[in-house]
Parts: structure tokens; C-alpha cells; sequence
């Protein structure tokens, strides 16, 4: 559950720029009018946050952690992962990669942390420029890798690291395990007080705990609406718009954002409008986007008749917000931020996809082997087995990567993906 | 005795055996709950139907450690305990207990991740006890004078592994590199009743100078390939000091004068070597293995990569970075376990020797 959004913060550098107008693709149906005002959002976050340095504490974040306890202290939150995503698509990965590699950053790494400490060795960024952070905010829910990765950033800027260290849940997880991540949101009060110079506000918290699961509640609803027939966006659409419940979660902002959105899928579904024209086969995504192929797949499956309508990655700023609750932050956000698809064990993970494959009525699935996240991909291999065995669902890895497209084989997967199309139609 | 035969015989003798991944567990429970815990590092087999469960990306530790699984090698083992040192392994732990059908218990281990503050303390004893009632529904419950002897007699193993290590540092062990990893490595099925002797009987034996050539330290994460050992034996240098994750990073723990042996256990964790798989700072490693350097005389630090390892890779470049800052040699070099040293690794160290020399 790493990264998102590429595709909606590509938009951002085009403003202002002339650009050749893309000859719209037959296959789908109209855009979607949301698509505008995501991009105003988040063009105005990363503008903003060009200004928040000096001007406001700054707090680099992992995409799984808490974020609900710093909006309190009015820390500006920046996404990594999100940067990587944008480096990603505006296929500027490897060459980020290749400067973190030549100082000793081994090719097998994850290629975010690459891209972002080969931001930070060189400062190249598409998105302008990045504010100078005070302070790391990592959560070892979605993998170790952040852990590592923060902890050299740590090393480098000479600023404090704050890791929300969740158990992994092997199994069920444990009234010790809460109680240690509620202890952990006490100690790090100071520290943020410390960093931001602001008093902690339980009641502000509170709020921010509502508002955020509001958000991912609304954020569920959104991907929900995929599952009519036809669908009324696509998951490469659900990519783009996700991240506002990744990077403003907490705040109003993403609430209204997906009220609108839900409105304008709503009004598509009664209209019968899908995202593409004709929806012959629906399909799951695992695994994070390969960024740079976003548009390359996108046509490929659309012209097959064929329409992504769910994924689990979309899924992860979802699943677990029932927990929320502002009664009781602290514990509900142990909880929430602990059971996300990554900190869970592969058996609940199973679960999860055989009832997004019942309720999304997915005909096949398309996995997406990533050899950036180790915790999303070890297993994988096992799970395409057994939802075939279980749910007769045919499916097809993809080896490749998030953001390194020197990972990525054009042939192979070509290959692949024609075996798979046949497949799907027998 | 080999492995195998070991554990031939202590099942025999009515012990309970588990295969246990790397790498940081609380040996002393399983000790006292009857269970010889038997470490899977390095299997020497040839990787096959591992690679139906694992992409090419993954480590082979972890592959040679489902390798021997699916070629039914731990079919007469009692259960499993997976540590939780990497996210690799956490996925492993899933794969075994969730997707392979097997019946075997599988038991998890997490540790609590660096900066250490109250909650980590607080959390770990309650795991260390959590882990003790999981094993009592299979092994029965713990006998709490039992788990003290346990935790005396892993004191004394690290006192006798301590002071073979200082006399490696002062140049006063005859021993080779290959027969001290040979005998520290016995460690990771013996149990202490066997292994202890066979300590004092080596500390005996390999009293004497060392070689006189040139001292290096060893980092990353277990002495694999073996032929590294030898090339450097050959070479005249001498293994001064490690950092390894099998070896001192977790057997070279402080004593704890702790009565309560949760307690004990708890303190020896917390003050273990700084390892990256707990989450220690680059500044602690970079402390510990100064203080290694200084008090070996060590020259230069090879950093022996396992392929693939995320959390080793990670901490490289920094380590490497200001070792080199403070006129240390240092060399990196990554290959898959068991699959020998290549013609060009072989001269990268020889030129490294050379150097150093």
C-alpha cells in the first residue's frame, strides 16, 4: 500500500506549460469532471509546500502511518512514496535511481527509496522542489524497507525519526500488541510538541481521527461504485484519486474531494456511463501500479473490452477504517493502522481478494510481481495458485516495478498478457 | 557428530526439535521447555521448487530455508519459530503456516524495532511470556527454575564466546578462520550441555598466536561463502573481529544481573550489538564497529553481502562512507549463498589483501 497518485500530479507540472493534446483514446468513455479539481488540490499542496519551509515544521511520512496525530500540531505532511510514484510516471525513475546507486544505493533496493535519496543527493525533482524536512514520521506497517530508508535519511539530515512500530499480525492480533502501539502514540507527544512548538490538543485530534474516517469511509464508497456494471472508472482512475486519502488525510479538503467524486461516479452508475466502452471482463489488481506503463496498460486493457474494477492496493485506505473512532483514538488508530493489508498475514490477505473477486464479480486477476515491496509480492506466487484452485479466477504475474522501468521487460510481459487475454476468453 | 546425527539423537532422548529462521529468538525458553532449537541459515541444497513459491528477487536465505522444507527435510522436526528480522521472512512465516498444508506448529517471533523507548521494553517481556504459553499448549508449561538454569547457561556460553572472541582481537587464538566460524557455527544447533565443552575445549586447543598477516573485520550476515574463510586463510589475514547478524551481533549480548529471567532476557535484548534488523542508528553501527577496528587493529572491514539482503544494503553506503572517511579499506561484496567464490571475487580480494597489506 505504498506511493499513489501519479498520474493526477503529473498534471500539476503541465500548468502553465503547452502541451500537444492527446488524441483521446476510443475505448473509453468520458473522462471523469473530478479529475480537474484533483488536480487544483493537489497542485495547491505542492505549491504550499514549497512556502511551508521555515514557515511551518515540515514531517517527511510514510503512506502507512498515522498521520491523523501530527495534523494537531499543524505539520505540513509530505508523501516519499508519492514523489516516487510522480518520478515514477514522469519516468524520470531510473535516472534517480542511477544517483542514489552511485553512492553505494544497491539496484535491488526499493526503487522510492532510491528515487528520494537520489533526490536528495542531486535535488531533481518534476515536482519543483520538495521543503526540507523536520522531521521523519515512518510506520513499519507497509514494510521494513521505510524503516531502513528513513533511518538513512535520518542519518543524512541530521533530524529526528519517529518509527510507529507495528507487530505483524501472524495472527490475530493482540491486546499487547494495542497496547503497545497506544504507548507509542503517548511517547511520541512530546517529541512532535517538541518539533512543532504547539501544545497537543486531544480534542483536535479527535477531530482530525473524525474527519480522516470520514474520508477513507467516503474514499471506500468511491471504489464501491465499481461495482456495477459497468463500472464508472477504472482502477488506473482510482490510482490517480487516491491520493488525497493518502496525502491530506485528516483534513476537510480530501472529504470534499470524494463527496464530489462519489457524487459524479453516482450519477454515472444511474446513467449507466462506464469508464471504458465496452465492458466485456472485469478485472483485479495486486500490487502496486507500474507507473510508467500506467498509460500503455490502461489502452492495452480497455481495447481487450477489459476494466479493472478493483485492487487491493486501492482497497488498503479503505479496509480497516471501520476501527476509527474519536472516542478513542489512540486505540481505534492502533488498530486501523496496524490490520492494513501489508502488517496482516497472507491467509487474511486471501480472504480479502476472494471477497473482492464475489463482490467486484472479477473474471480475472493481473498481479503485479514488484520487486521494490518484498511484503506485497512474497506470496504471490501461492496466491495465484490458490485462487485458481478456490475460485477458478485465471490470472497472470507481471515481474516487474513500481518505478524502475529497467526492471520492467516489454516482451515478457507482452507475452504474458497475450497468453492471459487468450485465457480470459476461453 | 553432524547435524543430523545431533538431532537423530536428541529426539531420541525425547527432545522436542525446531527449525528456527534467523536470526534473534529467545533460545533460553525453548531450552527450558525441552526443545533443541536447530538454526536454518545456509542449507547446502540446490534450489528448485523454492522458486515456485519465490520470485528471483528473494534472498537465499530464505529460499534454501523453504527449499528444505519442501524437499521434506524437516519432516521429522516438531515445529517451526520464524523471528521477525525481515520482511522476507515475515512473508516466509506466512507462506509455511498459511499456504504449504503443513501441520506443523509454526510459532512468531516479533521483536520490537529501534529507537528503544518504555513501550518496547514493556511489549517484549509480554512477548517473551506470550511466546511461553503459545508453546505450553504443544510442549507443556514452563518450569520457571528450569528457564533459570537456561539463562545461566546462556550467560556462560557467552562468556566462554566472548573471551574466544577477545582472543581473536589480540592476535592470541593459533586457530584458522575457517576452524573458529567451524566451531562458532556448532552453536546453532547445539545445545548448551554439548556446546559449552566443546567451547572450553576449543579455547584450550587454539591457545597461540595468530597469523601474522594483515587484520580485517567481517560484516553481514553470516560467514556464507565459506570459501572467503579459506581464500583468507590462505592469504595470511586474520578475521580480527565480526559483525555478523549470525554470529556476534546476537551471541556477544551483556550480561544481565537481572533474578527474574524474563527480566534477564528482556535487558540482554535491549543491550544487544546495535543490528540493522532491529532498527539500531547508523551511528551505532558505525560505533560498534569502530570499536571492533580499535581493539583489533583491524585494517580494512569486508562487507560480505547476502543478495538480495534489504536490511544489510540499506546500511552499506553510510557504513562504507565513513569508514573510508576515517582511512579505513573496505571492501563489498554480494553473492548467494553456498555458490562458492567467484574468479572475480576472488580477485577483488586478493587485490583487497594486497592493499591492506
Amino acid at each position: 500500500m505504498k506511493d499513489l497518485g501519479a498520474p493526477a500530479l503529473m498534471g500539476i507540472s503541465k500548468v502553465g506549460k503547452k502541451s500537444r493534446p492527446i488524441k483521446p483514446d476510443p475505448h473509453f468513455g468520458p473522462p471523469l469532471k473530478c479529475t480537474k479539481r484533483l488536480k487544483e488540490i493537489m497542485t495547491r499542496h505542492y505549491m504550499l509546500s514549497r512556502y511551508a519551509e521555515g514557515a511551518k515544521p515540515v514531517a517527511w511520512v510514510t503512506s502507512g502511518a498515522p498521520v491523523e496525530v501530527l495534523r494537531p500540531f499543524g505539520i505540513y505532511t509530505v508523501y516519499p512514496e508519492n514523489h516516487g510514484a510522480l518520478c515514477g510516471a514522469k519516468k524520470m525513475g531510473p535516472e534517480l535511481c542511477a544517483v542514489a546507486e552511485e553512492h553505494g544505493y544497491h539496484q535491488d533496493l526499493c526503487s522510492y527509496a532510491r528515487i528520494d535519496l537520489g533526490h536528495y543527493f542531486s535535488g531533481k525533482t518534476p515536482a519543483g522542489k520538495l521543503p526540507k524536512p523536520d522531521l521523519l514520521f515512518a510506520s513499519n506497517n507497509i514494510c521494513q524497507t521505510v524503516a531502513y530508508w528513513y533511518k538513512a535519511l535520518s542519518h543524512y539530515l541530521k533530524i529526528p525519526l519517529i518509527l510507529f512500530d507495528t507487530p505483524y499480525n501472524f495472527r490475530e492480533i493482540t491486546d499487547s500488541d494495542i497496547s503497545y502501539m497506544v504507548r507509542q502514540f503517548e511517547e511520541m507527544i512530546p517529541v512532535l510538541e517538541q518539533v512543532s512548538g504547539r501544545q497537543f490538543n486531544y480534542r483536535k485530534l479527535q477531530e482530525y481521527v473524525r474527519i480522516g474516517k470520514d474520508a477513507s469511509l467516503t474514499w471506500g464508497e468511491v471504489l464501491a461504485t465499481m461495482k456495477s456494471r459497468p463500472a464508472p472508472m477504472t482502477i488506473f482512475d482510482a490510482f490517480g484519486h487516491m491520493v488525497p486519502i493518502v496525502s491530506l488525510r485528516g483534513l476537510p479538503l480530501a472529504l470534499e474531494y470524494y463527496r464530489t467524486l462519489l457524487s459524479e461516479l453516482r450519477e454515472r452508475v444511474s446513467h449507466g456511463v462506464g469508464a471504458i466502452k465496452r465492458e466485456r471482463k472485469r478485472l483485479m489488481w495486486d500490487n502496486i501500479a507500474i507507473w510508467y506503463k500506467m498509460r500503455d496498460h490502461s489502452s492495452l486493457f480497455a481495447g481487450q473490452g477489459m476494466n479493472f474494477v478493483t485492487a487491493t492496493y486501492t482497497n488498503a485506505w479503505a479496509e480497516t477504517t471501520p476501527y476509527m473512532d474519536e472516542n478513542r483514538p489512540f486505540e481505534s488508530m492502533a488498530r486501523a493502522y496496524s490490520l492494513v493489508i501489508l502488517n496482516n498475514n497472507l491467509n487474511s490477505r486471501l480472504e480479502l481478494m476472494e471477497r473482492l473477486i464475489k463482490e467486484y464479480q472479477v473474471d480475472g486477476l493481473v498481479i503485479h510481481s514488484a520487486r521494490s515491496c518484498k511484503p506485497y509480492s512474497v506470496g504471490q506466487y501461492d496466491l495465484k495458485r490458490l485462487l485458481m484452485e478456490r475460485l477458478e479466477v485465471p490470472s497472470v504475474i507481471i515481474e516487474a516495478d513500481i518505478t524502475d522501468s529497467r526492471a520492467y521487460s516489454e516482451e515478457q510481459t507482452r507475452t504474458r498478457l497475450e497468453a492471459f487475454f487468450e485465457a480470459m476468453e476461453g | 557428530m553432524t547435524r543430523k546425527e545431533y538431532i537423530i539423537k536428541q529426539k531420541k532422548m525425547g527432545r522436542h526439535i525446531f527449525g528456527v529462521f534467523p536470526a534473534q529468538y529467545p533460545r533460553e525458553i525453548l531450552w527450558a521447555m525441552n526443545v533443541a532449537p536447530v538454526e536454518i541459515w545456509d542449507p547446502p541444497l540446490e534450489i528448485t521448487g523454492a522458486n515456485a513459491h519465490l520470485q528471483p528477487y528473494i534472498c537465499s536465505v530464505v529460499k534454501l530455508g523453504l527449499e528444505l522444507i519442501l524437499q521434506g527435510k524437516c519432516d521429522d522436526l516438531d515445529g517451526f519459530l520464524f523471528p521477525h528480522t525481515c520482511d522476507s521472512i515475515q512473508n516466509l512465516a506466512s507462506i509455511v503456516n498459511d499456504y504449504l498444508g503443513m501441520e506443523k506448529p509454526c510459532y512468531f517471533f516479533y521483536h520490537p524495532k529501534a529507537p528503544f523507548r518504555d513501550s518496547s521494553r514493556i511489549f517484549y517481556m509480554e512477548h517473551l511470556k506470550g511466546l511461553a504459553a503459545l508453546l505450553k499448549q504443544q510442549l507443556g508449561p514452563l518450569d520457571f527454575s528450569k528457564l533459570n538454569q537456561c539463562v545461566e547457561q546462556g550467560r556462560q556460553v557467552t562468556s566462554l564466546l566472548r573471551e574466544l572472541y577477545n582472543m581473536r582481537a589480540s592476535g592470541e587464538i593459533s586457530a584458522s578462520n575457517v576452524q573458529f566460524y567451524r566451531v562458532i557455527r556448532q552453536g546453532e544447533f547445539l545445545l548448551p550441555d554439548d556446546f559449552i565443552p566443546l567451547l572450553e575445549e576449543f579455547l584450550t586447543a587454539s591457545k597461540g598466536r595468530s597469523v601474522a598477516g594483515p587484520a580485517v573485520i567481517l560484516s553481514g550476515v553470516l560467514p556464507n561463502p565459506p570459501e572467503i574463510l579459506t581464500l583468507l586463510d590462505e592469504l595470511g589475514v586474520r578475521v580480527a573481529d565480526d559483525d555478523f547478524l549470525s554470529c556476534s551481533r546476537r551471541l556477544l549480548v551483556p550480561f544481565s544481573q537481572a533474578r527474574d529471567p524474563f527480566e534477564a532476557m528482556a535487558e540482554t535484548y535491549f543491550a544487544m550489538p546495535p543490528c540493522t534488523t532491529k532498527g539500531s542508528s547508523i551511528d551505532e553501527r558505525l560505533n560498534y564497529l569502530f570499536g571492533k577496528i580499535e581493539g583489533s587493529g583491524a585494517r580494512g572491514v569486508i562487507f560480505d553481502m547476502v543478495k538480495f539482503c534489504e536490511p544489510e544494503l540499506f546500511d552499506v553506503p553510510q557504513l562504507v562512507k565513513e569508514l573510508k572517511e576515517r582511512g579505513l579499506a573496505t571492501l563489498v561484496i554480494d553473492s548467494e549463498l553456498n555458490q562458492g567464490l567467484s574468479g572475480q571475487l576472488n580477485t577483488r580480494v586478493e587485490a583487497f589483501v594486497e592493499m591492506i597489506s
